[in-house]
């Protein structure tokens, strides 16, 4: 049963120890419900990447609190049972892998929870299966001779098959082409609604996240901005040039278009995009 | 002799092959390509289509397994000119992380044109003029591994520029920076070109490229289409064939077609299309 993940007033720093670095987390309350996908995205160095591993247990945070359902997350064992729960994805995971063949590689995570036998099996095999890489082809073959797409995703079905309710991923579409990007941009929609799993994805570009996400969370020198859904990000005119970001230019026209009064159903669907312009050119057409 | 003076300032790809030790596919085949001085020619094509061996191809890194790379008059493949090559080609990566050897910003654009073995003064001069057109003279003593990312890519350029190209290659180097260090790398890219040199950047956003003179696609290794950006990028069902994200603005208009409304001339960006809205 998936469970809403909450922080509260969460701070951070990472220690001194002689180099010039500030808190890098102040004050962050959020919380993200089960089938959210959150996009977590601000410019390099803004905290975001220490956010995703506060937000999966890796570290604690240094004031303030970390909820999973009604439960606070405090002490050593409540922080390494809820690890089982919320799980992060780091950036470039593909680096990681290391075992002969494909199906090792998946099978390490849950091995390491436990796991043995057939659910061990039926895990590595649906978790293959999600992200769009049967094992009957797979299984034997080394993960070194997969593309770059197909390792990374092999690297998330690794953590898939450790079934997270949060899942959370550093910059997961960096590096890949259009081709990865939408395979792995599906996969991820097709475990969130198998599992109505919650996934935090951390970026610094918002484009890739921009159709896949359902609110948008903008970071700066360790702080939450805002949270806001696609409509609100386009309404309140986010300044994103002065964060070192910019809305892809999806965003940009639907953003031209809702500042000129043109309404348009939903601004991340291209049909839905043309279908406002058409109306105002034939309106204005019918003007004349 | 207008053809030969040309040569003389242009990288000439004439039916290149190259295929990587132990690989039996080619990366890249049979590719014709003349890259000009003064112009920029983005270079893109799905992960593995032989943009990053291209590039390398083009200041000698890679040299020709069949057919030849001639920059500015001198034959890649001729060990004699290799060095010289490599003056006038200068490229830049995708992680400065791993391009960087100096200690300080300074020692770091110096260690080019030392090795060219320049006089100190010459060296100076050199170091001095690549911060100020890259425009990171305050960055001159500091340490280049406690930069941003973003500053250590600048350095990075700085670095290439003090050996004077002729081009410059970056192989996708925007693509770890954050929107507002992608900006000045291209804003840097478009005053070089302005100076005269030529720029090849190998980049996945389609956005970057629709800055560029030229457009080339590659998919297998082999040359799949080429043009300018609105010749390349604006048919969104094409884009995609060859793996590439389309711009948000070609599939919208696509769309419109769809809906009776022919959007005139092919749109790449926000501005050309709500110009047609608008109009």
């Amino acid at each position: 049963m998936a469970l809403r993940l909450r922080l509260e007033d969460v701070s951070f720093a990472y220690p001194l120890g002689g180099r010039d670095e500030a808190a890098a987390l102040s004050g962050v309350s959020m919380s993200v419900e089960p089938g959210d996908v959150l996009c977590l995205a601000g410019p390099n160095g803004s905290g975001k990447s220490t956010l995703a591993q506060v937000c999966t247990g890796l570290l604690p945070p240094a004031s303030g609190a970390l909820y999973y359902g009604e439960r606070r997350i405090e002490g050593r064992s409540a922080l390494l049972q809820f690890r089982r729960s919320a799980v992060l994805l780091f950036q470039n995971p593909e680096d990681q892998l290391f075992a002969d063949t494909v199906a090792k590689d998946i099978a390490f995570g849950p091995r390491n929870h436990g796991l043995r036998g057939d659910e061990l099996t039926r895990r590595v095999r649906d978790s293959a299966t999600l992200v769009g890489l049967p094992l009957d082809e797979l299984e034997g073959r080394s993960p070194f001779s997969l593309s770059g797409g197909e390792q990374r995703r092999a690297a998330l079905a690794g953590v898939l098959a450790l079934e997270p309710e949060v899942l959370v991923l550093d910059e997961p579409f960096i590096g890949l082409d259009y081709e990865g990007r939408t395979g792995l941009a599906e996969a991820l929609l097709r475990y969130r609604d198998e599992r109505e799993a919650s996934i935090v994805i951390v970026t610094h570009d918002l484009s890739n996240a921009w159709s896949l996400s359902t609110r948008f969370g903008l970071i700066a020198d360790g702080k939450l901005l805002s949270l806001q859904t696609r409509d609100e990000m386009l309404a309140a005119d986010a300044d994103l040039t002065s964060l070192g970001m910019q809305l892809p230019q999806w965003g940009a026209l639907a953003r031209e278009l809702v500042r000129a009064g043109i309404s348009v159903a939903d601004p991340a669907d291209p049909r839905s995009l043309a279908g406002a312009m058409a109306k105002r050119k034939e309106a204005a057409g019918a003007g004349d | 002799m207008g053809t030969m003076d040309a040569s003389e300032v242009s990288i000439e790809v004439r039916d290149l092959f190259y295929t990587y030790p132990g690989s039996e596919a080619p990366a890249v085949r049979g590719v014709d390509l003349v890259l000009e001085p003064g112009k920029t020619c983005a270079l893109l094509g799905r992960n593995g289509s032989g943009k990053s061996t291209l590039a390398r191809c083009l200041n000698g890194l890679l040299l020709p397994g069949a057919g030849s790379v001639t920059a500015c008059g001198l034959d890649t493949a001729d060990p004699s000119s290799a060095i010289e090559v490599s003056r006038r080609v200068a490229m830049v990566f995708q992680n400065p992380d791993t391009q960087i050897v100096g200690s300080t910003v300074e020692e770091e654009v110096a260690f080019g044109p030392e090795n060219l073995g320049l006089p100190q003064p010459e060296i100076r001069s050199r170091v001095d003029e690549a911060l100020e057109l890259v425009g990171i003279t305050d960055l001159l003593k500091r340490q280049p591994l406690r930069l941003s990312q973003g500053q250590k890519q600048m350095v990075a350029i700085a670095g290439a520029i003090a050996m004077k190209p002729h081009f410059l290659v970056s192989d996708e180097s925007t693509s770890m920076l954050d929107h507002a260090a992608r900006l000045r790398i291209l804003e840097l890219f478009e005053k070089l070109r302005a100076g005269g040199m030529g720029i090849v950047h190998v980049t996945h956003f389609l956005e970057e490229a629709t800055l560029a003179d030229s457009v080339v696609v590659l998919e297998q290794g082999a040359i799949a289409a080429r043009g300018t950006p609105r010749e390349t990028l604006g048919d969104p069902e094409k884009v995609r064939s060859l793996g590439l994200d389309p711009l948000a603005v070609t599939v919208v208009a696509y769309e419109l077609e769809k809906l009776g409304h022919a959007v005139t001339g092919d749109v790449l960006t926000v501005k050309e299309l709500l110009s047609w809205l608008y109009a």
